[in-house]
Parts: C-alpha cells; structure tokens; sequence
C-alpha cells in the first residue's frame, strides 16, 4: 500500500483527475474489441454515469478499473488506466490493494453467507487487526454511513441474508466503505430494488458523493440523471458522448445520444 | 428524426404540435383582421375578431394540459423535453398575441365613426403587416424547424420598434395640432403599443424555436431599436 | 368443441396414464424389495445381533458385532481418504481451473469413475494394494472405498460450488480478497449444506458396497479392527450368509442388510432435508 501512496504523490498530473482511462481496448477472446479506443477521465468525488444499451461496453470498461475482468481467462485490456497517475493495467501492480482502493457495489445484493456484524468486520480484517471496541466501532461508522445502523443495530448478529432487498444492498455498501475505499463502482446497483430502497440508495450515494469518487452504470436513465455530474452515453463498445449531465439530459451534442435518451432506439 | 419506440408518445407530441399550429393560425388571422378591422374601421370584422379569442384560450389550456401529462407520464428529456417546454412557452405567447389582437379589435369598435383620422394610421398599418410578417415568419419557422428563420425574426424586431417611434412622434404632433384629437389618438397609441408587443412575442418565439433546434439560449440583450418600447 | 383441442386432450390424458403407469411399475418392485427385507429383517432383529460376534455355520445365536465396527471402520477411513481429496479436486474444478481444459478432462474421467463397476474398482485396488502387500486387509478395504467415494465427492463439490452465483465470489474480490481466502471463507461458506449433503451422499454410496471388499478386505468371522488383516463387514458377511443354507446365517444376513438399508435410508433422510431446507443462494 506504501508504494502506490508514494506513486501518487510523485505522479498527481492533473488536478481533479481521480481516474484517466486513455485507449483503452478491451477484448473477450480473440474477436473484435469490446470496448474500443476509450478515452476518458474521472473526476475527484464526482459521480459519473455510464448509460447505453445492453452490451455497449459500460459494464465491461467498470469492471476494468477495478481489473475484475481478471478473474476470467481471455479477457485482456489494452491501454491505460491512470488511478492518481498510475497505470493500473500495468505489470506489477497488486490488484487485491487495488481493489482495496476502488470498491464495487453489484447489480443484485450479494451478502456473504455470515451475520451482518461479520460482513462488515470481515473486509475490515483483511487490512487491519483492530481489538474488538475498535472493530465495533468501524462496523457501526460503516453502517451508519451506508444509512442501516438503526435497522439493524439490534441485530448484527442475525445473518446478513435474513435482510430485506434494499437493506442488503446497503450492507454491500457498507461493507465496501468499511475498508476506505477511494473509488466506488456502482454496477447498475438498483436494478433489482423497489422504487422506495432505489430510492434511499441514491440519497446514500448523493451523500456519499463528496468524499468518493463514483462511477455507476445504469440501465435507468433517470437515475444517471437525478444523480451524476458527468454521463457518459456508451454504445457498441465505443464512448460516444460525455459532459455534464445536464447538458446530456436537456440537449446532448450526438444523434445517437438523443436518440438514445428519448427513447427512439432501434 | 426517427419515432419512438414507444409510439404513442409519438402520436401526443404530434397531437401538441398540432394544437400549436392552430393556435398559430389563429394568432395570425386575429392579428390581421384585428389591423384590418381597425384600417378601414370595421366593427363586424372587429366583432368577429374578438370572438376567436375564446376558442385560442381554450386552446392554449389544452397544450398546457397536454404538456402536463406528457412531462407526467413520459419523463421526457433532450429534444423531447425542448419540444414539450417550447410548446409550453409558445402556446402561452400565442394567447397573448390574441389578447392583444383582441384589444385591437375593440379599440376598432370604439373607433368606428370616426371622421378624422391621422396621418399615423399607415405607419400603424405597416407596423401591423411587419408584425404579421414576423408572427408567419416565425411560425413557420417552428412547424419547418428552420433556426435560421426564427434567428432572423428576432434580429428584425428592431424595425418594428423604429416604426413605432415614428407612429409615436405622428401621433403625438397630431395631438398638439388640435386637443380634439387626443381621444382617436390615445386610442391609436394602445394600438401601436399592442402591435409592437405581437413584435415582442413573436420574438419570444423566436428564441423558444431557437431553444428547442439547439438546446441553447439566445443572449439576454437582443438589439433594440429604440426606448419608447420598453417592457 | 374444438376438435384440436379435444385430440389435445385425448393425448394428454393417454400420456399422462402411461406415464402413471410407469411409475406404479417401478415403485411396485421397490415396495415389494423393502415388504421382503423388512418383513424378514425384523424377524431377526435381535438384541444379541449389537453384542456378539458372527457365529459359525449350523451355529445358534450370535450377532454382526464385528461385521458392523468392521463396517464402521471401512466406511471411516474410506471417506476420511476419498472426502478431502474430492473436496479439494471439486474446488479447483469449480474455481482456480473453470475455464481450463484439464477441467473438462479432469470432469469426463470422473464420470467414468463414478459410473465403473465397482468390482472393477475392488480388482484395482486388489492387483495395486492386495497383492504388494501379501494378502487382504483393511487397509485396501478402505482404500476401495475411498476410491468409489471420490468421484461422488468430486461431483457433488463440483456441482454444489458452481451453484454459488458468481456475484458473491466477485463482490468478495472486490474487496481485495485472495482467491484462497474467498473460498475457504465465502464460497465454501456459502455452499456448506451442499457440500455435506454430498459427503452423506458417498457415505450412503460406499457403506453398501460389496464387491470391491470381497477383493480387498475379504472379510473375518472373528473381532478384529487390525488394519492389516482381513476385517470383517456387513456386506460382504450378508453375501456370505444369505447364500449357505444354515437358517440362522440366513436370519442375520436379512437384519444385517436391513440395518444397511436403515442407514442408507436415514442418511439420505438427513441429506435430503438439509438441502431442502434453508438453502443460501
């Protein structure tokens, strides 16, 4: 963890970049790329929305910055993935550290198998060995910071899967700010929520916006809408427009955007 | 641009348009009898005039309703969203372009009878074709998405401005002539006023039409050609 | 009514009697099986069958005692062999080697296995273990076993851990957890009732076999729990038995296979109603 904290101090290029993605190729297999020649930037604590058909690419280039796309034979990056100034994609880079540093959250909830106390302590301990009254109180700031410490404070201990659907999703978030990430990934994080939980998940990432850098894919054009500052509309593995979402929103540059938007696809 | 794939929005943004343009036809109809009314002194045509006003209003609700329930039901964002806010906006200046034209008329009746007119009654007659060139202009540039038009529309809104000065100072030398002028003449000085705010209105429209085909807005400041206007 | 409907309808219902048909053959032979051992079975059941050991031929009296510590024994060492290396061959399957080729092949070999005859299995055992050391012991009994429950256990660990949604596994990455760590600690977690069910299914699997103990642990009428030696066990003594026409030999021979089926039955019982249950997913 040291080396990558000196990395960033000697290599901070440009002011607010938290992430820079410069093309960047993605294959699955040996066919044509998924992603082709994107270039982008994230910015620090800032929410960026990626939007876009099924199969445009958005999900694959998430799963990119956080070099999750590993876990799978043939899948191969090309390119740069600059976090704080360094390359990602690069040799010798750790990525159990890596992921340490940029969280994801999934589409559907995914509690471990263990109680809710344990779900959150259990990340905790992969990085640091706390005595128990600091290890509760880290669990309790993870909680409260994903917005479930009064739901489930007279609980901890029953299972993390006895949760109602939205309060599940909450603890994957809480679980994943428990370990003080820098970057959190939101893969489409609602899809499988009703509308008053989606709902509380947006306030969260609202709130949690000003001190994490937040990228999220969404199937929900709404939601890019009512949360991000940036939208990146992605179609056929290429980037074809990013700015502020508002613009994107009242009057996107690109056909393809627009008619993307509006509902005039295909 | 292609359909939606959800075809009825389709079919309610056309059924908007389609109310706009009604209203724009009428607009236009009213605002020319309302002039024509008023030239030659025509209280049936004055009359006739001022009943088309209720059937603009009614019409005016109804795109205010329909825009509504289109935001309501169909989230609409990016051209869709310009479109529904535009019909919104121009709806709104079209009912005012009849209320205003419906001011006219009535004025016209009040006025009828009259034996001494002033000269100033043909620069009020060309100020009311410019304006009618300007609300036709303007329109049609919103039913054939045409921003150069609507751009060009708002730029010449300064010559009715100038035209109203001109009939202003007429009247007012008119006046000054012979005291027993002034009632004809404040009459005919509201009528100037009106005409030059169906100018203003149908650069209203020329800045939603701008809006809706560019997603910007026009600058604050547009050219203005004199101060006896004013807002 | 429509005619199409109605010839829809004829066909459904004929197939459906064929299908009823078919199921009352096959559970009329299994209800039959089960009447003949337990109504034989419990005529033999006796207390003296826990406490003594198997008699000799034309005999009075004595039990399966040996036979069933033998029984015990075999099975113990035979899952307690075959169990951790399925275990651990079925989790590289499922999780470091998926998308490898030597998966696939490592999976058809298995299937094999699990399909052999496992008097084929018993004749391995007895030409790599028997024979080199000099005669039939324990040590090979259990080693057959251990064979026949290894395919079971790799298959069912297999199974059971593909069975754990990918999701959990990368929501466990993601927080920069190492392979290792995040199998032991989430998916084995996660997969735990399926894989006990599997490892009471091997059980039920091997304490029935007899063939491959004929040709490795033989089997001996007298207490023995030497490894070295012959040891005696239910199936091979049942198949000795039932075939000598000594009445009493007969009599245990029905209690000893009805204790079998006993066990068999609660352990599939138990397997069952695990995996029925509370099943994480």
């Amino acid at each position: 963890m040291n080396e990558m904290m000196r990395a960033d101090a000697l290599t901070h290029d440009s002011e607010g970049v938290k992430i820079a993605i410069r093309n960047l190729n993605f294959y699955y297999g040996s066919g044509k790329p998924s992603l082709k020649n994107i270039n982008l930037s994230l910015l620090t604590n800032k929410v960026t929305a990626f939007i876009g058909p099924s199969g445009c690419g958005k999900s694959t280039l998430l799963r990119v910055l956080n070099r999750m796309y590993q876990l799978y034979p043939n899948q191969r990056a090309e390119g740069e993935v600059l976090l704080d100034g360094q390359n990602i994609l690069g040799p010798g880079v750790d990525v159990n550290l890596l992921r340490a540093r940029v969280g994801m959250v999934f589409q559907k909830p995914t509690p471990f198998p263990m109680t809710i106390f344990e779900n959150i302590a259990f990340g905790i301990r992969l990085y640091e060995k706390l005595p128990k009254s600091e290890m509760d109180a880290r669990v309790e700031e993870a909680l409260r910071g994903a917005a479930l410490w009064d739901e489930v404070k007279d609980k901890l201990d029953a299972s993390g899967l006895s949760l109602s659907g939205g309060q599940q999703q909450r603890l994957c978030i809480a679980r994943t700010v428990a370990i003080k990430p820098e970057v959190i990934l939101f893969d489409e994080p609602c899809s499988a929520l009703d509308p008053i939980s989606t709902a509380k998940v947006e306030e969260l990432m609202d709130e949690m916006s000003d001190r994490y850098t937040i990228a999220i894919v969404t199937h929900n054009m709404q939601q890019a809408a009512r949360i991000s500052d940036k939208t990146v509309f992605m179609y056929l593995g290429e980037m074809v427009e990013m700015d502020d979402t508002d613009k994107i929103f009242t009057s996107p540059a690109q056909k393809r955007t627009q008619d993307y938007i509006t509902g005039r696809f295909g | 641009m292609s359909d939606h794939t959800v075809r009825a929005f389709d079919r309610e943004l056309e059924l908007l348009g389609r109310k706009i343009a009604e209203m724009g036809g009428i607009g236009e109809k009213m605002l020319a009898d309302g002039i024509d009314a008023l030239i030659r002194l025509d209280a049936d045509l004055a009359r006739s005039t001022i009943s088309m006003d209720k059937r603009l209003d009614a019409l005016q609700r109804e795109v205010e309703e329909s825009a509504v329930l289109i935001i309501a039901r169909r989230q609409p964002v990016g051209l869709d969203l310009r479109e529904i806010v535009a019909a919104m906006r121009i709806s709104g200046d079209l009912e005012r372009v009849g209320d205003l034209a419906k001011n006219i008329a009535k004025r016209a009746v009040a006025l009828s009878g009259e034996q001494r007119l002033p000269r100033a009654m043909i620069g009020l007659r060309h100020m009311g074709e410019l304006a009618a060139m300007q609300l036709k202009d303007v329109l049609d540039a919103y039913s054939q998405r045409d921003v150069e038009r609507a751009d060009a529309v708002w730029l010449r809104d300064a010559e009715i401005d100038a035209l109203e000065d001109s009939v202003f100072r007429d009247l007012l030398t008119f006046m000054m002539e012979d005291p027993r002028n002034i009632t004809v003449c404040t009459q005919l000085l509201f009528c100037s006023k009106n005409v030059e705010r169906v100018g203003d209105h149908a650069t209203n429209i020329a800045e939603t039409v701008h809006y809706i085909l560019t997603g910007e807005m026009l600058p604050m400041d547009r050219p203005k050609g004199d101060m006896a206007g004013g807002k | 009514m429509n005619p199409f409907y109605a010839r829809r309808r004829r066909t459904s219902s004929i197939a459906m009697a064929l299908c009823l048909g078919a199921t009352i053959f096959g559970l009329a032979w299994l209800t039959l099986i089960l009447f003949t051992l337990f109504w034989n079975g419990f005529a033999g059941l006796t207390v003296a069958m826990f406490t003594e050991m198997t008699p000799p031929p034309n005999a009075q009296g004595g039990g399966l005692l040996n036979a069933i510590v033998g029984s015990l024994i075999l099975t113990v060492l035979g899952i307690g062999v075959g169990a951790p290396i399925g275990l651990l061959a079925g989790t590289y399957m499922a999780e470091y080697g998926r998308f490898s080729k030597i998966t696939s092949v490592i999976r058809f070999i298995n299937d094999i296995l699990l399909s052999a005859p496992s008097i084929i299995i018993g004749l391995f055992v007895y030409g790599a273990v028997v024979v080199p050391m000099g005669g039939f012991s324990g040590l090979a009994g259990a080693l057959a076993l251990a064979v026949i429950a290894l395919p079971v256990v790799v298959r069912t660990t297999e199974d059971m851990l593909l069975l754990v949604p990918t999701q959990l596994r990368e929501a466990a990455v993601a927080l920069g957890m190492p392979q290792s760590y995040m199998i032991r600690k989430i998916t084995w977690r996660a997969a735990r009732v399926g894989l006990v069910t599997g490892l009471l299914l091997a059980v039920a699997r091997v304490s029935g076999e007899t063939a491959p103990l004929l040709f490795t642990a033989l089997s001996n009428q007298f207490w023995s729990v030497d490894l070295t030696k012959t040891m005696a066990n239910l199936p091979v003594t049942i198949n000795n038995f039932i075939n000598n026409p000594d009445p009493n030999w007969k009599r245990l021979a029905w209690a000893g296979a009805l204790l079998i089926t006993l066990a068999v039955l609660s352990l599939n019982i138990v397997a069952r109603s695990l995996s029925g249950g509370r099943n994480p997913k």
